[in-house]
């Protein structure tokens, strides 16, 4: 690092963050072994394949409830119901029962499983804006049980409960090219978190969780930007529903009624605030791990014999881990698991490598505690 | 023309009548104080005029334009600053990021355009940070700029929030107790950089303050609140030897303190 440099007080944040040439090559052959981890494995062996997409999902689930929840404050234990809503438009749109679509078509069911998955995050939205806390965690789920229960089961919507097919376009038939098409699905959406994060879009939602009365004052219009994050945190969602149609190639409403919805509303919290309310790498690390760990657990426990076991247990252990996680965090480590990696994504990104970073624990601190300021 | 006037603004909260029928004006590049005792309806009637109340009954122009019924928000970007009086910033934040948060309505780019990282927005964002950073300087903060909130002092604090207030590019500046937790010597300071700020950056200024000699130092005009009603106002001087004025914060009845300052007067 060139410290002479640091002269102008107005280089001095962008001339931190520049690493030298070596230092980026040192970075890309740390990256290799996860890179190798996250693309080879699933190439080289069938069943990582599936289960590696249905990571992507997740990620893609996490990323949109760290908007919500990380960025805007809000809660939602209904988010199941706009990854179901994704999925349900994704199908019917394509429609192409035992056919392939066309990529047009194809793209054209993403699209509306992202406009009508964010149109009902908008009406969420618009009814969550005058309630907080508690009620509006009852809202939510309220809404996303209601979703299930009465659209997603609507015959004419779900193939008449058999199930709608959405078989995937020719190009992206395999599992590993399909995996391919999800990460960069799952890209799309870190770009989003990266634009939403370094823009106005951002300090504004994050302002008015710390704040409204703050961000009233600096011009933040409160009521539009809580519904900004509403819209934005459903089409995410909705976008993870039309990758997960195609995924399991068909809409189903049992993925998203009754238990199934509601474990998945309840990872889905616990994999945001476990991963670190805000932290995009972390939240993505907590999704993956929350998605592979069913088979994980089952590689484990038929290596070992106590596949019945599991298979006969396997709802409690995950919903116990995750609650044991949840606990682990709330009180040891408020800024979660992307607190934890934060030296090693700092030093990824470019930075020096600092184990103690002010600003992350200061934003963890913050996290913590509420805002005490009033008009 | 009047830069901000208030109308016989009246607000309740139930039965209590915390601001009763005041009115005030604060005209192009004055200073104005607005005084009185706890609880006599100061920060109430900043909250009116700066739209985070309702009035129950009368006007707020910002020049000569009705704003009562405006939110907060649509007053920011007309121009309309304001401070907290227990500091309002995102606490979450850093420094800069809060000074790049407070132009809010100055980025120059819708919501959704930022989402795409075009070029225009990395352009604006670069000039957002270079005029966080001039304001840095301006208030000699540049050394805090990547600091987190938490790791603050309540003065630094204070001072960071006043140029949260000029982020926003105010035209009109109201402040809740700038001085506040401040000593004589920094509460001097403040003083001529409020006198610097209206000097170099023509802001026109209202603010709650109940540091006498920095009153007496910027303010031009004053006015005393007293539970919820105008008690008096003029300038400084005046509005100091006020004997209704003089009675509201040191307790006792007018009459007594009034005869007590004829009995100097006399003397």
């Amino acid at each position: 690092m060139a410290t002479t440099e640091l002269l102008s007080p107005y280089d001095a944040g962008a001339s931190q963050r520049r690493a030298s040439i070596t230092g980026w090559l040192t970075r890309g052959g740390a990256a290799l072994p996860i890179v190798a981890l996250v693309l080879l494995l699933p190439k080289h062996s069938g069943d990582w394949t599936n289960d590696a997409i249905f990571a992507a999902i997740y990620a893609m689930v996490g990323l949109s409830m760290n908007v919500l929840v990380g960025y805007t404050g809000q809660i939602s234990l209904g988010q199941q119901a706009f990854l179901g809503i994704g999925a349900l438009t994704a199908a019917n749109v394509v429609h192409s029962g035992t056919n392939t679509p066309d990529p047009f078509t194809f793209a054209l069911g993403m699209v509306c499983a992202v406009a009508v998955s964010a149109g009902a995050a908008a009406v969420l939205g618009g009814i969550a804006l005058r309630i907080r806390g508690l009620y509006l965690a009852l809202v939510t789920l309220v809404f996303g049980a209601v979703t299930a229960d009465a659209v997603f089961t609507i015959p004419s919507l779900n193939g008449n409960d058999a199930g709608v097919s959405a078989y995937r376009p020719s190009a992206i038939q395999t599992d590993f090219s399909y995996y391919v098409f999800a990460l960069v699905m799952v890209g799309l959406c870190v770009y989003v978190d990266v634009w939403i994060r370094r823009t106005k879009v951002g300090r504004g939602l994050i302002a008015l969780r710390d704040n409204e009365l703050v961000a009233g004052a600096f011009g933040i219009n409160v009521l539009g930007y809580k519904l900004l994050g509403f819209v934005l945190s459903g089409a995410m969602a909705g976008l993870a529903g039309g990758v997960f149609a195609f995924w399991s190639q068909e809409f189903s409403d049992k993925d998203f009624t009754a238990a199934a919805g509601f474990n998945k509303a309840l990872i889905f919290v616990v994999m945001v605030v476990v991963g670190g309310l805000g932290n995009r790498a972390g939240v993505i690390a907590a999704a993956a791990f929350f998605a592979l760990l069913d088979p994980i657990f089952s590689g484990i426990a038929s290596g070992t014999g106590w596949l019945n076991f599991y298979t006969d247990h396997k709802a409690y252990i995950s919903n116990i881990i995750g609650a044991v996680l949840l606990l682990q965090t709330v009180i040891f480590n408020p800024g979660g698991l992307g607190q934890v990696i934060r030296p090693f994504t700092r030093w990824f990104a470019g930075h020096p490598f600092s184990l103690h970073d002010e600003h992350g624990d200061a934003a963890a601190a913050a996290l913590g505690g509420g805002s005490d300021v009033r008009a | 023309m009047s830069v901000l006037e208030v109308r016989d603004l009246t607000i309740r909260f139930g039965g209590l009548t915390a601001v009763d029928g005041l009115s005030l004006q604060v005209n192009e590049w004055e200073i104005v104080g607005l005084m009185g005792p706890n609880g006599a309806g100061k920060t109430t009637a900043f909250n009116c005029i700066t739209g985070f109340y309702k009035a129950d009954e009368g006007h707020v122009l910002y020049r000569d334009r009705d704003v009562t019924v405006l939110p907060p928000h649509r007053k920011a970007a007309l121009g309309i600053a304001r401070t907290f009086q227990n500091v309002g910033m995102v606490k979450s934040e850093t420094v800069l990021e809060n000074l790049l948060t407070a132009q809010h309505t100055k980025t120059g780019y819708g919501p959704f355009k930022a989402l795409t990282g075009a070029s225009v927005v990395r352009q604006r964002e670069r000039d957002l940070a270079a005029h966080a950073d001039a304001i840095l300087e301006l208030l000699g903060l540049t050394e805090f700029r990547d600091w987190p909130l938490g790791s603050l002092s309540y003065g630094t604090l204070k001072l960071l929030e006043l140029g949260c207030a000029l982020a926003t590019d105010p035209d009109l500046l109201l402040l809740d107790e700038p001085s506040s937790g401040m000593g004589p010597e920094e509460s001097d300071e403040l003083g001529e950089r409020l006198l610097a700020l209206r000097r170099e950056l023509g802001v026109t200024m209202l603010l709650i303050e109940h540091h006498v000699p920095l009153v007496a130092a910027v303010c031009d005009y004053v006015y005393v609140l007293n539970f919820g009603k105008l008690l008096a106002q003029g300038d400084p001087d005046q509005v100091r030897r006020h004997p209704e004025v003089v009675a509201a914060y040191l307790g006792g009845e007018a009459p007594d303190a009034l005869a007590e300052a004829l009995d100097e007067e006399t003397v």
